[in-house]
């Protein structure tokens, strides 16, 4: 049996999305608003192993009321219990005052029945931070394992999980005790097909709503714009970088290699 | 046993299958609906103005509900006649601003499906219907395209006493039931396609005149279907526009045009550019408006078995009517299902009831009036060339007379009127436009 715990979080469209030329904020109004896309990941692999390992799923978001979507969005994939951390006290976060938000949230939660699995995207697509996880387990005090790709093995027993996690240049396996957290990568997970019965019992699901005043108990200062030291001094779309090509020279033969920099060199008149 | 068991399985969660089903649970019925959008509405398109009578019916606390669906209630109704330079507007501001209101699909769809849910149907949405359970000439539930359960992987069985068959006018399902024999022909629909267009902020109702509870509804003919059988239309919501046309198929296919080409051509309009100058489009989108005409409906019951709305075939494109037909429909359905219910008989000879009620009803005798309207507008099309350009020249005369001999000006209207169309022409084609409306 194993005890999930998954954090998601509500974001705006980003296909979509608009650029206020003249301010460069984001344009909100009118763009519909979607599960973030890696969270569906988390809480695809949630799924997966509440079927494999059976267990429990407790998914948690802090966002507006219209976040309650998302959480019944996680039903569909099996969440037993969904909560919403919804008060105004928590708007204007950044990353340190959402994970400590998120953070004592989960050591509440877990009073009784520690999770042994913590699963975040890997970041929000409308920040693309990927702080938060890592902030929630360095303040729970347990391992983290960024930019997970696959998850190998868990040993219940021996309380060990095996994952695989992307690195700039290719993949470092890490065994891990646990509880731990991860995030999720896309290729960790596919989207699994629902069955009929959680989508209808998704429609009907209303979610716990933890407030500031409780049952949590919170530290004021540290909650939302007042906790949140970061200031946004600019939206700028950043210029992408001309990108090199790299060769794994197990996968591709070197004569290839070669024959294709001879080409691009002579493509652009340097040879 | 069947793990999916209910009294009634609605297909389809526009406003037929959602008044069916709010109707069915205020009695008590177990009923789910199935959409195979993301959420009811979400795969769908109207233009949309909505008649607050037909939703008083299935929720009578309107409009007196929050959040509310309603854009803006039309304040002002009528018709543009444009011609290629210009236009001539006929709006008559409406004596009761509650009588009806524009709305988007998306949220309205969304507001009745949150009304039915409350009034405890059981919703499946992202989940599509792609067969019936059927036994001996029975249908006896439907088959979806999602799993059981975790468990179980094949498709779900959902097994009920009658089956609603609200799926829009692709009847792909009222074929299957039986109860169509042949897909529709392209002079048997209108393709109709939409844009939302976002003005700059306080721009809507200056440019329209309007203050911020009133609205604008209005019909267009002539240019902007290039002068083909269809109209366009221009609806105010609270921070947009609905604009957009409807052609028949045929006349597209004839011709070999795309539909949102016309419309891109239309807002090129001097007219239309100057009134949506800055705007921005929010969505855009197309969809089929049935035009079967009495003789092309389906047989709307059988053994277990009702069709309502669009898959019926109710609409009347002269008074924009669709959404309320829809929503009649549902409750005719329900309230044969209950007699059913209280026969303990789901064979065609209790849901008969609902042809019964139909034919009784307005709706079907707007049908049998208006039965030959498809072959009338395509064989007349000349109405949709010739008199919107003469309306607009005549005007453009009789508004410029100033400094001139009246009765050469009139001479000259005269004139157009014979070119355009001749006296003997006109006679005929009010002839023709009573007849039929007779
Ligand atoms: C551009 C346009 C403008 C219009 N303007 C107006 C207007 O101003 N006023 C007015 O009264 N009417 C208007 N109409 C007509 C009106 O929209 C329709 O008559 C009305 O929506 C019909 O309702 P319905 O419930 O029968 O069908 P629909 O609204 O088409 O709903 C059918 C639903 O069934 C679902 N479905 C289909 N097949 C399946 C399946 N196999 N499994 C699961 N779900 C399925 C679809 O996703 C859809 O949500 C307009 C139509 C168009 C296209």
């Amino acid at each position: 049996m194993l005890n999930i715990l998954v954090s998601i979080k509500q974001v705006p469209d980003t296909t979509n999305i608009r650029i206020n030329p003249e301010t460069g904020t984001l344009i909100r109004e009118g763009i519909p608003s979607i599960t973030n896309p890696y969270d569906v990941v988390a809480l695809s692999l949630a799924c997966e192993l509440k079927q494999r390992y059976g267990g429990k799923i407790t998914v948690i978001t802090m966002g507006p009321p219209q976040a309650k979507a998302s959480l019944r969005e996680a039903v569909e994939f099996g969440a037993d219990r969904i909560i919403l951390l919804c008060d105004k006290k928590f708007a204007g976060a950044d990353t340190l005052a959402t994970s400590y938000t998120l953070a004592e949230t989960i050591k509440f939660l877990q009073k009784d029945d520690p999770f042994d699995l913590l699963l975040f995207g890997k970041q929000a697509i409308d920040g693309d931070t990927a702080q938060v996880g890592p902030g929630v387990a360095n303040r729970l005090n347990i391992p983290v394992i960024t930019y997970v790709i696959k998850l190998q093995d868990i040993d219940l027993i021996n309380k060990k999980i095996i994952v695989h996690r992307k690195i700039e240049r290719g993949v470092e396996v890490l065994e891990a005790s646990l509880p731990v957290l991860l995030t999720c990568e896309k290729e960790l997970c596919a989207t699994p097909f629902v069955p009929l019965e959680q989508v209808i019992k998704a429609t009907k699901a209303e979610p716990e709503v933890f407030t500031a005043e409780g049952p949590v108990i919170f530290t004021r200062e540290k909650l939302g714009l007042k906790g949140s030291p970061t200031q946004v001094k600019k939206v700028f779309t950043p210029e992408l970088k001309k990108q090199g090509k790299i060769y794994n020279l197990e996968e591709v033969p070197l004569e290839k290699v070669i024959e294709e920099i001879i080409g691009v060199l002579k493509e652009k008149g340097l040879l | 046993m069947n793990k999916y068991l209910y009294d009634v399985v609605i297909i389809g969660g526009g406003p037929a299958g959602l008044s069916t089903g709010i109707k069915l649970a205020q009695k008590g019925l177990k009923t789910l609906l199935i959409e195979r959008g993301r959420f009811c509405g979400a795969k769908n398109l109207f233009g949309g103005v909505v008649y607050t009578s037909s939703i008083k019916e299935i929720v009578p606390e309107f409009p007196e509900v929050d959040p509310s669906p309603v854009e803006r209630p039309v304040t002002e109704e009528g018709y543009f006649f444009l011609s290629k330079e210009g236009v001539v507007k006929i709006l008559h501001t409406k004596k009761r601003a509650d009588e009806s209101f524009t709305a988007l699909r998306a949220k309205f769809d969304a507001f009745l499906s949150e009304y039915a849910l409350k009034k405890g149907i059981d919703l499946a949405p992202k989940t599509k219907v792609i067969d019936f359970i059927r036994n001996n000439g029975f249908i006896e539930g439907v088959i979806v395209d999602r799993p059981t359960s975790f468990e179980d992987p094949s498709p779900a069985t959902i097994k009920a006493k009658v089956v609603v068959i609200a799926e829009g006018v692709n009847r792909l399902l009222t074929e299957k039931a039986g109860l169509v024999t042949k897909t529709f022909e392209p002079e048997e629909v209108v393709l109709a396609v939409k844009e939302v267009l976002q003005l700059p902020k306080g721009e809507l109702e200056a440019r329209f005149g309007l203050s911020n509870n009133q609205g604008l509804a209005v019909e267009i003919f002539g240019e902007i279907t290039k002068g083909l059988p269809g109209t366009g239309f221009l609806y105010t919501n609270k921070t947009t526009i609905s604009f957009g046309i409807g052609i028949f198929l045929k006349s597209l296919m004839d011709l070999n045009l795309k539909p949102y080409e016309i419309l891109e051509y239309a807002k090129l309009h001097p007219y239309f550019r100057e009134l949506f100058k800055g705007s921005e489009t929010l969505e855009y989108g197309a969809h089929l408006i049935p035009e079967w005409g009495i003789k092309g409906l389906p047989k709307p019951y059988g053994n277990g078995v009702l069709v309502v709305g669009d898959a019926a075939g109710l609409v009347n494109p002269l008074f924009r009517e669709g959404t309320n037909l829809a929503i009649y429909s549902g409750l005719m359905a329900a309230e044969a299902i209950f007699y059913a219910f209280e026969k303990g008989d789901f064979t065609e000879r209790s849901l008969r009831r609902y042809e019964e009620l139909f034919k009784d009803s307005f709706i079907y005798k707007d049908l049998v009036m208006l039965k030959d309207l498809k072959t009338f507008l395509l064989s007349n099309s000349h109405l949709f060339q010739v008199y919107p350009e003469m309306i607009y020249d005549i005007c453009s005369l009789y508004f410029s007379a100033q400094g001139r001999y009246k009765r050469d000006v009139i001479r000259e209207i005269f004139g157009i009127i014979k070119k355009k169309r001749g006296y003997w022409g006109i006679l005929r084609d009010f002839v023709k436009i009573g007849r039929f409306l007779w």
